[in-house]
Parts: structure tokens; C-alpha cells; sequence
């Protein structure tokens, strides 16, 4: 709250150091201050000029305070404004030299110009000094009733300051009941607004306390109140038909005739060309019509192409404002836009931000209709300058691929991309292909047959290279050489710093062993012995595992290690479809744009600047970091314990974030869960004979295997089989669960980072 | 509600704070925001809003400086954009012009400007008609007049007619001796034309744009002669929503000056007036180029300034391109632009060249997309064309004058 202190920023030299001129400005302020020469007025608003420059660039002027209210005695209403805005500045760190500009502000108050009276006004509710209201009430009764509409505009919006220094004073005075004659009968609209938004403000936080002013802030949605205001909206400036129309949003209507009526009535306000505007009547519309399906769907129509004429015709700064509400919509009704995936396509010029929005409204709108194109255009991306989008655009090819049913086509353009030898375009090919075999196992022939010639060397990024270790270990009968690379590959064990891509290549070379023991024996051998010696607890652990399966019964371990396997037909949505209709709900704010319901960021509001800071910050990053990934371990601690409640807020509170995508599903080693659910009448009797999954280790992977075993009590997450086939049963829905399962505190994480 | 607005200059220097409710904000929020858009890069990069420790913050940038508003509660991201974009065009009409100079040395001018254009953190007026009643421009004529006159106030004696008018965009009663008022079409074309050079997106936005010197209350109705070719239509508040619901008819009372009456969006266009087909094979590290341009549908009119502009992707080493019309320049950013004019009669332009690549690589994997502009007087490429405007309401005969142009926007052709 201090003023802007000079330390803050260091001076350059063309800046003033300070002290010597501000005490030279004193003494020449002083000189001024009596004088009634001609012309005075003109240096007098040299030296202001000065003195407020000298306050914008951060210097501390506040010692001339008495100076400038000595000066102020000026009909010049250019060196009033300027001495209204220092005084504005600087009355709260000063409050006894404030009580010298009362007066002065008092005389003007009562001005024969009204621009004067309005300005005087608005500086003297500017002070914000506590002792001072007294001195307020006075001119703020006249100022309402004022009979220029200028005065009354600025004392309107005084009531509101006067409020928020001193509610009692405020109340007291009536000023809430002037206000509310005002609103309703004042010839003029922005009188009308300002009104609005006071009362508003005032009666909310009035609510909580007052029975009364609870009843009128009710009063505010009455229909006779709302349609007042309807009614009128065409008078009032563009900012304050945002104002009625947010008022018009909060309105319940009786029934579906109101509503058609009041839609009529702003139809024309989708016209409009302010971008607010235009969002607030949005908004409006798609309240109103919640309940009406049909008519639901009309709207989008009808706002489909003033939403895509905002994005086109505004700077970027308001094309990205307005396509984080598109991307809403089109996330909630793709089908809807499906015909315009063109308006989606990105333009070279555009900043990667809007590039991503527009590549995951392209993914979703993607049917059956326009697949190719969208699939063409993505893969003109992936030969982009921007190497995030062109990751990203690989990555929604992939989306698509996974929610289509004619892939044909895709998993050529796929395999293309694997040709086009450029090591971010086949990592991120490698993912992908991965995926889609899991989805579906018929393409295997041809894309083993790509895959076989790309040379493990080349593939450096952990994820691309635990893909195509999963698929050698998958596919090991159709690649010839799969048991060589595998063999090569745990040569370099102790070059391979992730261990994801350790645990898959542990896996992987148990799976080719099933496939072709002669050839992979050895290689197995050193692939346990690497494990076992490993560092790292979860591979030690599986390596040890592996062990003693193996040593107790080869086809039992095959049948954990790889059984027949089901192709996964939905992968796991990351954002859950509750927080996706809070979002919607807040339509038309912030939380749009952070893709995360308001009580994400806006609770942790009051509670200091700092507290939340970590948080916060994370949030800004927004797309960057997805929220589970930075969930600090104590955190995750905690919430261990109520893994098995439904979803607390809490929960939610971590569970969404807007990068998971489903990629990053799969990153855990599928084949070993899936193997532990199948294999849990063998694990029962195994029991004794394996040490490593002691119940007292708290490892997930240990949780996990561990759930199967009756005699101990369960402290993993959800009935262990039904988790992983995601049936509808769980007590966890899939995406909350998979988010747990994310944040536990295991190595896995690894894989993310 | 908005709490504070900021002037950052392009060096993140703060020129202007302007604190607008009692929670005052701290001018530290200025070099968090500063030390993030360094670690962007540059502060374009930087999206429009984001969420620091203590606020979230609105960000728009023009012409290098900084528009930063700060607030702690929810509110339309779009109005608090929307606001600092007419907070920028309003600044940059007043001063003429927007750099770190002009607001320096006017920023007297731009705090009373703030002053009445927000108040306690909400929008009042934005109008600028309105605003410039309240407070004059600082140009030369108003200088010369303050030296004639001795009245050096920059703020004019009466208030403004119009807050209580119920034409709010328009002055009382402006008076001039000749009355004019001149409409203009302005397109833009944005295209999107494919590697495989097929045309995947084409489209036009435009504006309607209107100067009007008239006096007193006039009353103006604009028809088009084929209304039904526009797609989305937004207009300027005086437009009489009725009569173009009914009969596709503009009906307004003008604001005085300039102002954008409309504006449009023709989608599905079929073709461009020029086609540009860039050629590109590499081998054994370089990579042979040649561009061809040409007129594709003739306007009838002449296409000028034709320029194309790419960026050299950062594997290029060095690029030895040459043209038989117009100039080539290779800017040190790597940006390569060919400026064409027009395009003569006998010859179609071309230019052609080598890239060297980086060593190691065989061949190009990541293509430049190559940026077309040009410009076509006389045409308003959509087909959209004006049938009459009639004006009513006026004491004599007004002069009306109708022009039209096109330009590209993003046109944009891959390789």
C-alpha cells in the first residue's frame, strides 16, 4: 500500500535521483504558491507537470503535498485535474495533509462548472482517508442531485467508494435507497448503470448481514427490474449492456415464453461491435436455454457465426479472449462446428497459444465427413517451424486416429510421419503408433512393419523410446530383430537414466522370452541381473518379481506377464465432464480462459498475496504444466488417505489438467496391471512365495499386486479389477481415478516430467 | 472490475500507472509481468491473460508498448481486452500515433483520458466523439489556437452535448459549409493455400467505412445491391437493427468523422487474383527454390504491391535467390522478402535460387510458409457492391463519395 518507492527500479540516468530536484520543485512550488502575476499558471503547470512525472517514473513527491494543495487555488481546470491526481495518489499515506485539500475540493464541489463539480468529486471519494468521510456525505447528497448528469454519473460511483472506505457512514447517510430512486428513474443511462453496478456491489456484500438489503439485492431480478433494464438496453454505452446483460443472465425466467421473448429482444445484440457485448448476450442465451434442448442446439447455430466473426475480425489479443470461449463450445458441441473446421485451421503468424486452441477444436470437431482434410492439413503442420506445434499436431492426428473408426488412411499418414526422419516427428509417431495398436491390434502388420526399420538410436526421448520397446516386446514374433535390439538395448542399461524405459524394457524382454526363449535367454538374464542391481526401487522390485514368477512356474509367469490382451476401446478423458459443465456455467469469465472452473483459483483469492503463490503460478502457466504433475509429495501424502472417498472437491481441485491428454495414459506399463488383474488366483496362492509384494511397502505397483491378496488389508485405490478394466461400477469415476493414480507417489512420475 | 491499468514501454519501463479503486496495486506486479514476457521471449508471446501471485493481468501490446490491467476478481476476460484495445485507439487517434515519446509527452493528456474513460474500475465512455469534447486533441491547431487566443486549457469550456443526447456516438450539432460524407469498402482476403497447392480456405473480411462531415441530425440509409453474399454482419451501435432484418437496409444517424459502420465476413470464396507456386526439391544438402507468381482471375484492376515474404527455416545455412522482377532481400532475421510491384505484362515473375543446408542433412523437412500481400484498388473482391445511399434531414445537397479497395490479410502459401 506504500506509494511506488524509489529503490524499486533502478534510475537510469536519464531519470531525475531525486532528492535534490524534488526539494528544488518544493522551493519553486512555494515561490508559486502566493502568486497572482500573470502567467503564473502556465509555469505552475510546468512545475506539476513535473512533479507527476516525476511520481509516474516511481520517485516519491509526496513532501510537496503541502505545496501542490497551496497551488491549487487555480481556476485552470488542467492544473486542477493534475492536482487531483496527485492528491488522489498521495492523501492515503498522507492523511493529515489530505484534511488541506478538503476544503479546496469542498469549494469546487460547488463550482458553476459542471465538469469541475463532477471532477472535484470524483477526487474528494478518491481520497479513500477513513477520518475523511464525514467530509463526503455532504457533497455526495448534492452531487445525486446534481441536475448536470455528469456530476450525478461521478456521484453515483462515489456512493460506491464511500461505501468501500466506510460501509456504516454509507448506509447510514441512505445513500443505498437514493441510489435505488435513482436507478429507476433517471433520464439518464449511464446514471442508470453506475447505479446498477453500486447496488449490486453494495447489496451483496450488504447480504450477509442485512435481512433487508438481501431482500433488495432479490429485488435487483425481479422481472419488473430485469425487463426495466431489457427494455432500455439500446440507450445504454456498449459497457454498460454488459452490465444488464450479466444482470439479465442471474434472471430466472418464469417460463419458456419469457424466455423466447427476451430472446428476441436481444437478438440483434449479437450484432453488435463490441466483442463484450456480444459474449455477454452469448452467455445470456445459453442460460437461458439449459433446459430446452432443441432450442439449446438453435442457439448455437445462431452463435456460431458471430463467434467466428469476433475470432477473424479482432487483434489477437481479443481473437484469443474469444476463442477460449469457442473452444468451449465446440468441446461441448463439436458436431455442431464439423462444418466449419476451416475457421480452425492455423495461420502461420498466429502465437503457438492460439495455434493449440485451434488444434484441439480441429481434433474434436473431426467426423466422419471431414477426417481427410483435417488429417491433410494436420500433417502440413508437422513440417512447421514451431516445434511444439508441430508435436502438438502429430499428437491430434493421433486423437483423431483414436476416435475414428476408418483409420485406414491415418495410419498411413502415421507411417509417414516415422519416415520423415526428424527426431521429434518420430518420437511422437512412436507414441502414437503405440496407441493405436492398443486400440486397434489390426494395423499391427503394417505398422510393425515401419517400425521395424527405425533404429533404436535415433529415438532418445524416454516416452517415444518405452513405445517402441513396448512394441518390440508386443510384437516380438513379427520383428526379426526384436530380440537383438532388446539384447542392445540392455547392453546400455546403465546409460538409460529413466526408469520408465527400464520397467518396459524389463517387460518388453520377459514378453519376447515367452515369444522366442532360444534367442532372448541371455538377454533376459542380463536384463534381471541390471534389474535387480538397480538403484531404483520400483525396477528392483519388478526385476525381483519377474525372478521369482519365473523360478516358480514359467507358464504362470507367462500368463501374468503376458496375457491375452483386449483392445482398449475408450482411452480415459482427463477432464471430468462435472467440471467441463462448471466451466460452461461460467461462461463469458476468466475461468474460460484458464480452462478450469472458478473456485480452482479465485477461493484462494483472500488469503493473503502470497500463501498461493506456488499455486497460482502454476495455474498461469496454464497448458504447460498440467496440474498433477506438480502436485508437491506432501500433498499427495494427504491425499492417500482419502483415496477411497468419491470425489471431494478436493480432489477435483487437482484432478483436471489440460495436457494429459490420452497419451499419457498408457505411459505406465499397461502389460504388467493388466497382467496383475488377470493373474490374481495365481497371486493368492503365490502369495507366500513372494517377498516383494510385502504388504508393508507402500510402492503403488506393490499396492496394486497387493490388492488381490485377501488376507491383507487393502490400502490401494478402488476394487482393484473393475479399476482397470474402468467399468462403470467404480467407486471412483475413470478420470478421477486415473488422476490418482497419475500423483501416486511413485517413480512413474518420471515419465511425465 | 478492473483495479489498475499500466503503460509498460518496450524497454518494460512503467510510463503510466493508473490506480482505479481503493486496493491499490503495487507497481512490483509491473517486473513480475516484465521478467515473465523476458522468459518468453518477447511479450507477444506472451498470452493476453494471464494469472500472477497477487492478480490476474490483461495484457495488449501496440506498437511496442504495453496496455497491462490488473484486477483480483472475475470478470469478462473479453471486456477487460476489449477495453485496453479502444484505450490503445483512443490514445493512438489523440496523440497521433502510439511510441514511448508520445506518451511521455502527453501524458497529462492521457490520464484525463483515463480519468473519464473508466471510473472505480468500470468502463464509462469510450466514445471517442464524446471524449474529444470533453478533452482536446493535442494537435498543431489547437496549439496555434492557444498561442492566438492565450487560453492555453486543453479542456474544453462546455461539457459535452452528448452524454445527454440520445445519440450518444454523435455531437450535439457540428455545422460545416460543405457537407460530405464518403464511403469506403475495405477488404481483406485471407487465403490458405495448401502444399499440394490446392486453395483449402478463402475467405473475406470487410469493413464499411464511413467519413461524414454533415450538419446537424442527418439521417443516412445505405443498400447494398447483393446483400445476400455476406455471411455475419457486426455494426456500429447507430445502426437501426429493424430495417436491416427486414430489408437487408443500413438506416443510421452518423457519427462526425470516421468510424466503421460494419463490418462483414464473405466465406467459401472459389479463387485468388494471383497465384503463387513455390518449388522446392532438395538434395545431397541443398535445396533448389523457385517461386512463380502470376495473375490468376484479373480483377480488372491493377494489383500492386505485391510482395512475398518467408521466413528461412533455421536449418538453412545460406540462401542465394535471385528474381527477373522486382528486388530480393534477406533481413538479418532470417526473413526473406521479395517485393514484385506489379506484375508486368510480357513476363511472369519468378525467382529462383539455392539453399545451403546444414551440414548433415540431406534434404529440407520443415518447409517456409510464404506470405502474400498485395493490394487492388477499385475492387471489393467479395462482389459486394453498393446500390445507393440516400440521406435525409439535411439543409442542402451533400457531396457523397464511394471507393473500394482490397488487400491481402493472411495469405498464406505453404511448400
Amino acid at each position: 500500500m506504500a506509494p511506488p518507492a524509489q529503490s524499486q527500479r533502478s534510475s537510469s540516468p536519464s531519470q531525475p535521483s531525486g532528492k535534490g530536484e524534488v526539494s528544488d520543485l518544493k522551493s519553486q512550488l512555494r515561490q508559486l504558491a502566493g502568486s497572482r502575476a500573470p502567467g503564473v499558471d502556465d509555469s505552475k503547470r510546468d512545475l506539476f507537470k513535473k512533479v507527476i512525472s516525476y511520481m509516474t517514473i516511481g520517485i516519491d513527491v509526496s513532501v510537496v503535498f503541502g505545496e501542490m494543495v497551496m497551488c491549487s487555488a487555480t481556476s485552470d481546470i488542467v492544473l486542477k485535474k493534475m492536482c487531483y491526481l496527485y492528491v488522489g495518489n498521495y492523501a492515503k499515506v498522507n492523511p493529515d495533509l489530505a484534511l488541506l485539500t478538503i476544503n479546496f475540493l469542498q469549494r469546487d464541489c460547488k463550482d458553476a462548472d459542471p465538469m469541475i463539480r463532477g471532477l472535484a468529486l470524483r477526487s474528494l471519494c478518491s481520497l479513500r482517508v477513513a477520518n475523511l468521510v464525514e467530509y463526503l456525505v455532504g457533497p455526495l447528497g448534492l452531487g445525486l442531485k446534481d441536475n448536470s448528469s455528469y456530476v450525478r454519473i461521478v456521484a453515483v460511483m462515489g456512493v460506491l467508494k464511500l461505501y468501500h472506505i466506510s460501509a456504516s457512514t454509507c448506509v447510514d447517510a441512505d445513500f443505498p435507497q437514493t441510489l435505488k430512486h435513482l436507478m429507476l428513474n433517471d433520464s439518464d443511462t449511464q446514471v442508470v448503470a453506475n447505479c446498477l453496478t453500486a447496488l449490486q456491489e453494495i447489496w451483496s456484500a450488504e447480504a450477509s448481514t442485512s435481512e433487508e438489503a438481501s431482500r433488495e439485492r432479490e429485488a435487483l431480478l425481479s422481472k419488473p427490474v430485469v425487463y426495466y433494464f431489457l427494455n432500455r438496453i439500446r440507450e445504454f454505452s456498449e459497457w454498460a449492456q454488459c452490465l444488464v446483460l450479466d444482470l439479465a443472465a442471474k434472471y430466472v425466467p418464469s417460463d419458456n415464453n419469457e424466455i423466447f421473448d427476451i430472446m428476441n429482444l436481444l437478438e440483434d445484440r449479437l450484432q453488435h461491435a463490441n466483442g463484450a457485448v456480444v459474449l455477454a448476450t452469448i452467455k445470456l442465451f445459453l442460460q437461458l436455454t439449459l433446459s430446452m434442448a432443441d432450442v439449446h442446439q438453435q442457439v448455437y447455430e445462431r452463435i456460431k457465426a458471430p463467434l467466428l466473426t469476433l475470432v477473424s475480425s479482432g487483434s489477437p489479443e481479443q481473437s484469443y479472449a474469444v476463442l477460449s470461449h469457442l473452444h468451449l463450445l465446440v468441446m461441448r458441441a463439436p458436431y455442431i462446428f464439423s462444418s466449419d473446421y476451416k475457421h480452425f485451421y492455423c495461420q502461420y503468424n498466429e502465437p503457438s497459444y492460439v495455434k493449440k486452441l485451434k488444434l484441439e477444436m480441429l481434433t474434436a470437431v473431426a467426423n466422419e465427413s471431414n477426417t481427410y482434410e483435417i488429417v491433410t492439413e494436420l500433417c502440413e503442420y508437422a513440417a512447421n517451424v514451431d516445434i511444439p506445434i508441430a508435436r502438438e499436431s502429430i499428437r491430434a492426428v493421433g486423437k483423431i486416429a483414436l476416435q475414428q473408426y476408418d483409420v485406414n488412411a491415418i495410419v498411413d499418414r502415421l507411417l509417414q510421419f516415422l519416415e520423415m526422419e526428424k527426431d521429434y516427428v518420430t518420437a511422437e509417431a512412436l507414441v502414437l503408433v503405440k496407441d493405436l495398436l492398443r486400440k486397434y491390434p489390426q494395423w499391427s502388420q503394417d505398422c510393425i512393419a515401419v517400425v521395424g526399420n527405425i533404429s533404436s538410436k535415433n529415438v532418445q526421448e524416454p516416452k517415444a523410446k518405452a513405445a517402441l520397446i513396448w512394441m518390440l516386446g508386443e510384437y516380438s514374433q513379427e520383428m526379426h530383430d526384436a530380440p537383438y535390439i532388446l539384447e542392445s538395448l540392455i547392453e546400455n542399461w546403465d546409460e538409460e537414466h529413466s526408469a520408465g524405459v527400464r520397467l518396459h524394457l524389463l517387460t518388453a524382454v520377459m514378453k519376447c522370452f515367452f515369444k522366442r526363449p532360444p534367442e532372448t535367454q541371455k538377454a533376459l538374464g542380463a536384463a534381471l541381473a541390471a534389474g535387480l542391481a538397480d538403484f531404483h526401487q520400483d525396477v528392483h522390485d519388478r526385476a525381483l518379481f519377474y525372478y521369482r514368477v519365473l523360478q516358480h512356474n514359467v507358464s504362470v509367469a507367462e500368463r501374468v506377464v503376458n496375457p491375452p490382451k483386449q483392445a482398449v476401446s475408450v482411452f480415459a478423458d482427463t477432464q471430468s465432464s462435472e467440471i467441463k459443465d462448471r466451466i460452461f456455467d461460467e461462461f463469458n469469465s476468466l475461468s474460460v480462459v484458464y480452462q478450469k472452473p472458478s473456485y480452482m483459483f479465485t477461493d484462494k483469492e483472500h488469503r493473503g498475496p502470497f500463501e498461493f503463490s506456488d499455486e497460482l503460478g502454476n495455474l498461469s502457466i496454464g497448458a504447460e504444466s498440467a496440474a498433477g504433475t506438480v502436485v508437491p509429495a506432501h500433498r499427495v501424502e494427504a491425499n492417500d488417505k482419502d483415496l477411497l472417498l468419491s470425489t471431494s472437491e478436493k480432489e477435483e481441485i487437482r484432478g483436471p489438467s489440460n495436457n494429459g491428454s490420452a497419451y499419457s495414459a498408457p505411459s505406465y506399463d499397461g502389460s504388467a496391471v493388466s497382467a496383475a488383474s488377470q493373474a490374481l488366483s495365481e497371486l493368492t496362492i503365490l502369495n507366500p512365495s513372494v517377498p516383494g509384494l510385502t504388504p508393508q511397502s507402500n510402492l503403488a505397483i506393490d499396492d496394486l499386486l497387493g490388492l488381490g491378496l485377501p488376507e491383507i488389508p487393502s490400502p490401494a485405490p478402488a476394487p482393484s479389477p473393475p479399476l482397470l478394466t474402468l467399468n462403470s461400477k467404480a467407486v471412483l469415476d475413470p478420470g478421477t481415478f486415473q488422476q490418482k493414480w497419475r500423483q501416486l507417489p511413485i517413480s512413474l512420475s518420471q515419465v511425465y516430467s | 472490475m478492473l483495479q489498475c491499468i499500466f503503460l509498460l514501454s518496450d524497454s518494460g519501463e512503467v510510463m503510466l500507472e493508473k490506480q482505479l479503486t481503493g486496493h491499490r496495486v503495487d507497481r512490483s506486479i509491473c517486473d513480475w509481468f516484465w521478467e515473465q514476457a523476458i522468459s518468453q521471449g518477447d511479450s507477444f508471446k506472451l498470452q493476453p491473460v494471464i494469472a500472477s501471485p497477487t492478480h490476474y493481468l490483461f495484457q495488449v501490446v501496440r506498437e511496442g508498448i504495453t496496455f497491462l490491467a490488473c484486477t483480483q476478481v472475475e470478470m469478462p476476460p473479453l471486456m477487460a481486452i476489449e477495453f485496453l484495445c479502444r484505450v490503445a485507439d483512443v490514445l493512438s487517434d489523440y496523440l497521433g500515433g502510439l511510441n514511448e515519446d508520445v506518451i511521455k509527452d502527453n501524458f497529462v493528456i492521457v490520464y484525463e483520458l483515463l480519468d473519464e474513460m473508466i471510473d472505480n474500475g468500470f468502463p464509462l465512455t469510450t466514445e471517442p466523439n464524446i471524449l474529444r469534447e470533453m478533452i482536446a486533441q493535442p494537435n498543431i491547431v489547437s496549439k496555434v489556437l492557444s498561442v492566438v487566443t492565450g487560453n492555453s486549457s486543453n479542456v474544453s469550456e462546455t461539457l459535452p452535448g452528448a452524454t445527454a443526447s440520445c445519440v450518444p456516438w454523435r455531437t450535439s450539432d457540428p455545422k460545416y459549409a460543405n457537407n460530405e460524407v464518403y464511403v469506403d469498402l475495405v477488404e481483406e482476403m485471407d487465403a490458405t493455400i495448401n502444399r499440394d497447392g490446392v486453395l483449402v480456405k478463402c475467405e473475406i473480411y470487410g469493413e464499411v467505412q464511413v467519413n461524414s462531415h454533415l450538419s446537424g441530425l442527418p439521417d443516412l440509409t445505405l443498400s447494398f445491391a447483393n446483400p445476400s453474399i455476406l455471411d455475419d454482419v457486426r455494426f456500429h451501435p447507430c445502426v437501426r437493427f429493424r430495417p436491416w432484418e427486414s430489408h437487408q437496409i443500413l438506416s443510421f444517424v452518423p457519427p462526425d468523422g470516421q468510424f466503421k459502420l460494419m463490418s462483414y465476413r464473405v466465406k467459401k470464396l472459389k479463387s485468388t487474383p494471383i497465384y503463387v507456386k513455390p518449388q522446392l526439391t532438395s538434395d545431397a544438402g541443398t535445396c533448389r527454390v523457385n517461386v512463380m507468381v502470376g495473375i490468376r482471375n484479373d480483377p480488372g484492376k491493377t494489383i500492386d504491391s505485391i510482395t512475398i515474404q518467408f521466413k528461412l527455416p533455421p536449418c538453412i545455412l545460406s540462401a542465394d535467390l535471385t528474381s527477373n522482377h522486382g528486388t530480393v532481400n534477406i533481413l538479418t532475421n532470417k526473413t526473406c522478402s521479395w517485393s514484385i510491384g506489379r506484375i508486368p505484362k510480357d513476363k511472369a515473375p519468378s525467382m529462383s535460387g539455392t539453399f545451403v543446408l546444414e551440414t548433415g542433412l540431406e534434404r529440407l523437412h520443415v518447409f517456409p510458409t510464404f506470405q502474400v500481400s498485395f493490394r487492388i484498388m477499385g475492387v471489393a473482391l467479395s462482389g459486394l457492391q453498393i446500390d445507393k445511399l440516400d440521406l435525409k434531414n439535411l439543409p442542402n445537397r451533400p457531396y457523397k463519395g464511394f471507393r473500394a479497395l482490397t488487400r491481402a490479410g493472411e495469405f498464406e502459401v505453404r511448400s
